[in-house]
């Protein structure tokens, strides 16, 4: 019962979110557009951390994917959609990279590899500045950006498509494989389970995802330097979104990309006159809700609905030390 | 191959510098595996309490150092207790991003009590330095070196040799049986996580007058500090140390010898590490097995 | 249909309204400044001249014709993109003035592009921003381009230097790169040999080894282009290690009182450039607003006496072009977004920061102002004026260690 109830539901917001672009103002647009991409990067984060592996650079495959849009458009002529194709292969390529590097590294060594890869990225970016403008930047060619509402659509439906993607991957036995890896992994092999070819296939998936992201956010945008392209706040944001929302779940990523966005904007319209003032209540509630929600906010809901439906709900399985949530649709 | 020499010189002093801003970490990460992604700002406030000191008080930023590094001590195992010990045995990621919020929260703080604009404390000997020929050798960065290493033998000694060092070793090896053996684990998490703090304070100071001080001068830090933590290998000071020189003279020989270098300088850094990592991910002398 | 002709009926009854009515409502400029994030510094400046005009203007231009809504755009791109929709879109606001920081601005470009308000840039050397709406007649520029300075530095050292080798030191930020192009061309055809290009990485912790190369090339001139951070560690340096070079030139960090407070002794010999410095420039009070807009010295006066504190250049920039705006808008007798724009274009007015007057530059911007500079150098404490010969209260110096 709940679960159609929260498909119905899904489908609604689904169709909700399609139909505003055509009718809301700039500003409701906007910032469903910021929503939209912040989706879409939690739940390619959400998905990695799911498997095990914990990134600490995803900026690296939005930059590489803003990079890929805005450099296929300006030399190649392209129009969005093939540039995002463009964008996909790229990010999948890193991820695919990444995965045969690191071969077996997990938690927080594979972290700090992910984290020297996106600082080792915006360097080259800065220091080639013939293939990608540097320091000085890169405009997008004026004349192949679609209209605004062509523009919120094309994010709105990439958001709808990665939600749809995780969700096809939940109900199938890559899932489990995965989470079966998260949590022991050498258990994991003994059932037949490659770990390798999981995490290639895990992070080839979720990168293309984020460079999605960074591709059409590139367009959105229309500018383009290594900063903004590498941006640290990203990668920050596309954990904070999922563990806010509720880690491993699937609704947890669109919840907390709505709650970041959300937060974000009252901070920079109530205090953004006061110097530092909107960056210090992020941080606020970041630690504020780790202390007090450690399960997000979808997963203290899903533990307040299962509480209710009394004890015959099953105890979450875990080791002894962790807590790691059952995946909830 | 004309700059060798002042290329060993630079290198050696920018280890010195690179071991005093890891250090800290190394003790709160590699004994009391607590992440701690505030260690910048403790830098950064270690740095700014210096400054006030001197412009103030006319303090010198090396007496200043008991000061910071005690208040480091008592404020950061506050912190811990308040903050970090109830989710420390939750995901990893928690302690990420509660300490990023923290650092944030600092980092806030530090804009709007003292703006944004550059710092610096300037004792005498801040642009002394020795020549020998052709060659320079700084004032300020040979003191920041000395200070490192007598702050590295003290830890070593004290985590090698006293009841409470042994405490926090036995800490990182086997929380359970630590406790069994009448060791206060909450009390000994809170303070040497202040410790790690204390150390971030002290190389504040030092780097004061090294450095620009801003309130965003941390996360450069607390990124190179991880690196050299992670490659010179979890639960070994020593490591750290042999990691930061490794750090510090790839960069520095990079910097002299290929065209453009101080710009690849610190992808250098990174792709060593990464290097590391993928052919030996306990580091160069960690102890410990992958997570 | 219906309900367009009543829209149109709304919008043309507004203007007629406003127009006979004087400006009874305030025109509400939006402020989008940096403050917070790596730029505050800059944003938080502005917005004290701007509040410190605004507080003047209730008092010397009674019937406030003007207001203004500030933005935080965080210094980084998104946010900036969100605060101009919102501007543009939601609050329909038809002048905006910021953001300062040449990322950012050059960020802010496409969003402007979508409702092209009249944009009014205190900041931004960029010749990016040139290069991509310098011709727009909403476009509005109070501040000289990167190769402006370089015209001037170039003049500066061929008057004073004779053997004409120069090394350049630069960061890899947006800063450098975008600096050492056109110095190289301004310097060349002055007749000048640059023996040597180092680059750094910005927020370097160690700079010595460009610094050894530098050394070794022994040139006459040290041009260092960079950002405020970089160029204290560049300054402590150059100092610590006593380097051989007699003449040190910086552009625009030198003037500020963090880097000569952050650096000490080692600001000695260091040349910048300025459009304004406290105490050193005093422009004429404007003869029809003379409380408003007073002699430069006297609002460095009122400034001290209010913030206890030495003004920034873009504490008085950003006075003087609130000023200006409120100025504009009396003349032009209405909120009109067209009058009020064409009462700025035509501003020829005294300010504290200079004469504000609006003409075209060499690189295709039609409208640039304040763009007048003065190289100084730094000696014994102080700052004196060395270029042009005009303005010049002292000689350059060369540097002995």
């Amino acid at each position: 019962m709940q679960k159609v109830c929260l498909s119905i539901l899904a489908v609604a917001v689904a169709v909700f979110v399609l139909w505003l672009p055509f009718v809301a103002t700039s500003q409701i647009n906007d910032w469903m557009f910021r929503v939209a991409m912040l989706c879409i990067l939690a739940v390619s984060w959400n998905l990695m951390a799911n498997a095990g592996a914990i990134s600490l650079g995803h900026s690296a495959f939005w930059g590489v994917g803003a990079y890929a849009g805005v450099l296929s458009a300006n030399s190649l002529g392209l129009p969005i959609l093939p540039a995002t194709g463009v964008a996909v292969c790229a990010g999948a390529v890193l991820g695919a990279i990444i995965a045969l590097a690191t071969g077996r590294l997990r938690g927080v060594f594979f972290a700090i590899c992910t984290l020297a890869l996106s600082e080792s990225l915006r360097t080259t970016a800065l220091m080639t500045p013939k293939l990608t403008g540097g320091a000085v930047g890169l405009f997008l060619v004026q004349k192949l950006r679609p209209g605004a509402t062509e523009l919120f659509l094309i994010g709105t439906a990439a958001a709808i498509f990665a939600v749809l993607v995780s969700v096809v991957l939940a109900h199938t036995k890559f899932h489990y494989a995965c989470r079966a890896l998260r949590n022991h992994e050498g258990a994991a092999q003994m059932l037949g389970i490659d770990p390798r070819q999981y995490r290639l296939a895990v992070l080839a998936i979720s990168g293309a995802l984020a460079s999605v992201a960074g591709c059409i956010n590139a367009w959105y945008g229309g500018y383009l330097d290594p900063n903004i392209a590498f941006d640290l706040f990203v990668t920050v944001q596309a954990q904070i979104a999922p563990i806010l929302g509720g880690l491993f779940t699937i609704a947890g990523p669109v919840v907390g990309s709505f709650g970041i966005v959300f937060l974000s904007e009252l901070s920079r319209i109530w205090l953004g006159a006061h110097e530092g003032a909107s960056q210090l209540v992020f941080g606020l509630v970041l630690i504020v809700g780790i202390l007090f929600m450690p399960k997000g906010i979808y997963g203290s809901l899903l533990r307040f609905w299962a509480r209710r439906a009394g004890p015959a709900v099953a105890k979450p399985a875990g080791g002894p030390a962790t807590i790691i949530p059952q995946v909830q649709p | 191959m004309a700059y060798f020499t002042q290329l060993l010189i630079d290198a050696l002093l920018l280890g010195g510098i690179y071991t005093l801003m890891a250090i800290g970490l190394s003790l709160s990460y590699g004994v009391a595996r607590v992440i701690n992604f505030a260690h910048g700002e403790a830098v950064m406030l270690g740095a700014y309490g210096a400054f006030w000191g001197f412009r103030l008080l006319g303090l010198d930023p090396l007496m200043a150092i008991p000061a910071v590094a005690m208040l480091g001590i008592v404020v950061g195992a506050i912190v811990f207790r308040l903050t970090i010990l109830p989710i420390l045995d939750s995901q990893q990621e928690n302690q990420i991003l509660l300490t990023f919020g923290i650092g944030l929260v600092l980092q806030s703080l530090a804009v709007m009590a003292w703006s944004a604009d550059e710092r610096a404390t300037n004792p005498d000997y801040a642009l002394s330095s020795f020549e020998l020929g052709d060659l320079v050798v700084p004032g300020a960065r040979l003191i920041g070196c000395a200070v490192a290493g007598v702050l590295v033998a003290i830890l070593f000694v004290w985590l090698k040799f006293t009841e409470l060092g042994r405490a926090s070793r036995a800490l990182a090896d086997n929380r359970e049986a630590a406790g069994l053996m009448g060791i206060n684990v909450p009390a000994m998490f809170a303070f040497v996580f202040g410790l790690g703090v204390a150390l971030g304070d002290t190389t504040g100071a030092i780097v004061s007058f090294i450095l620009p001080v801003t309130p965003f001068m941390g996360f450069s830090i607390l990124i190179k500090s991880f690196a050299i933590v992670v490659l010179g290998g979890l639960g070994s000071i020593v490591g750290t140390v042999i990691g930061a020189f490794v750090v510090a003279f790839a960069e520095t020989a990079v910097a002299y010898y290929v065209p453009d270098g101080n710009g690849w300088a610190e992808a250098v850094a990174f792709a060593i590490l990464f290097v590391v990592l993928v052919v030996r991910p306990n580091g160069i002398l960690g102890t410990q097995a992958t997570l | 249909m219906r309900a367009f002709i009543a829209r149109t009926l709304a919008v043309a009854l507004g203007i007629g309204a406003a127009g006979v009515a004087g400006a009874a409502e305030p025109l509400k400029v939006g402020a989008a400044l940096e403050l917070s994030g790596r730029f505050v510094a800059f944003g938080s400046h502005c917005k004290r001249g701007i509040d410190m005009a605004s507080e003047a203007l209730k008092r010397d231009l009674p019937g406030t014709p003007i207001e203004f809504i500030f933005h935080d755009v965080e210094s980084n791109a998104a946010s900036t993109v969100s605060a101009f929709t919102q501007m543009t879109s939601e609050e329909k606001l038809d002048f905006i003035i910021g953001p300062i920081a040449s990322p950012i601005a050059a960020s802010a470009i496409p969003a402007w592009r979508q409702a092209r308000p009249i944009w009014i840039v205190p900041g931004a050397s960029t010749v990016t921003l040139e290069k991509e709406i310098g011709s727009d007649l909403n476009f509005f520029h109070p501040f000289p381009y990167a190769y402006q300075y370089h015209v001037e530095i170039a003049g500066m050292l061929k008057q004073y230097v004779n053997t004409k080798t120069v090394s350049i030191i630069y960061t890899d930020d947006d800063y450098g790169r975008t600096h050492l192009p056109l110095a190289e061309k301004y310097l060349r055809d002055a007749g000048f040999t640059i023996v040597s290009e180092e680059i750094v990485r910005a927020n370097s912790a160690d700079m010595n080894s460009a610094l050894t190369k530098i050394a070794f090339a022994k040139p006459e001139v040290l041009l260092a282009l960079m950002q405020t951070t970089d160029s204290i560690t560049l300054a402590k340096q150059v100092y610590t290690r006593r380097l051989k070079v007699p003449y040190l030139i910086g552009t625009f960090a030198t003037q500020l009182k963090e880097w000569q407070d952050a650096v000490g002794l080692a600001q000695e010999g260091w040349t910048g450039l300025a459009s304004y410095l406290p105490n050193l420039v005093n422009f004429p009070a404007n003869p029809d607003y003379p409380k408003l807009l007073p002699t430069t010295s006297d609002w460095e006066a009122t400034f001290r006496a209010k913030y206890s504190q030495e003004p920034n250049y873009d504490d008085a920039m950003c006075y003087a072009l609130a000023a200006a705006m409120a100025i504009a808008t009396k003349n032009a007798g209405s909120n009109d977004r067209e009058y009020v724009a064409k009462a700025l274009r035509e501003l020829d007015i005294n300010t504290v920061y200079g004469h504000l007057k609006w003409t075209a530059t060499e690189g295709g911007t039609k409208q640039n102002a304040f763009d007048q500079m003065i190289i100084f150098q730094r000696q014994g404490g102080k700052s004196v004026t060395i270029y042009p010969p005009e303005a010049a209260n002292g000689k350059l110096q060369a540097v002995q260690h």
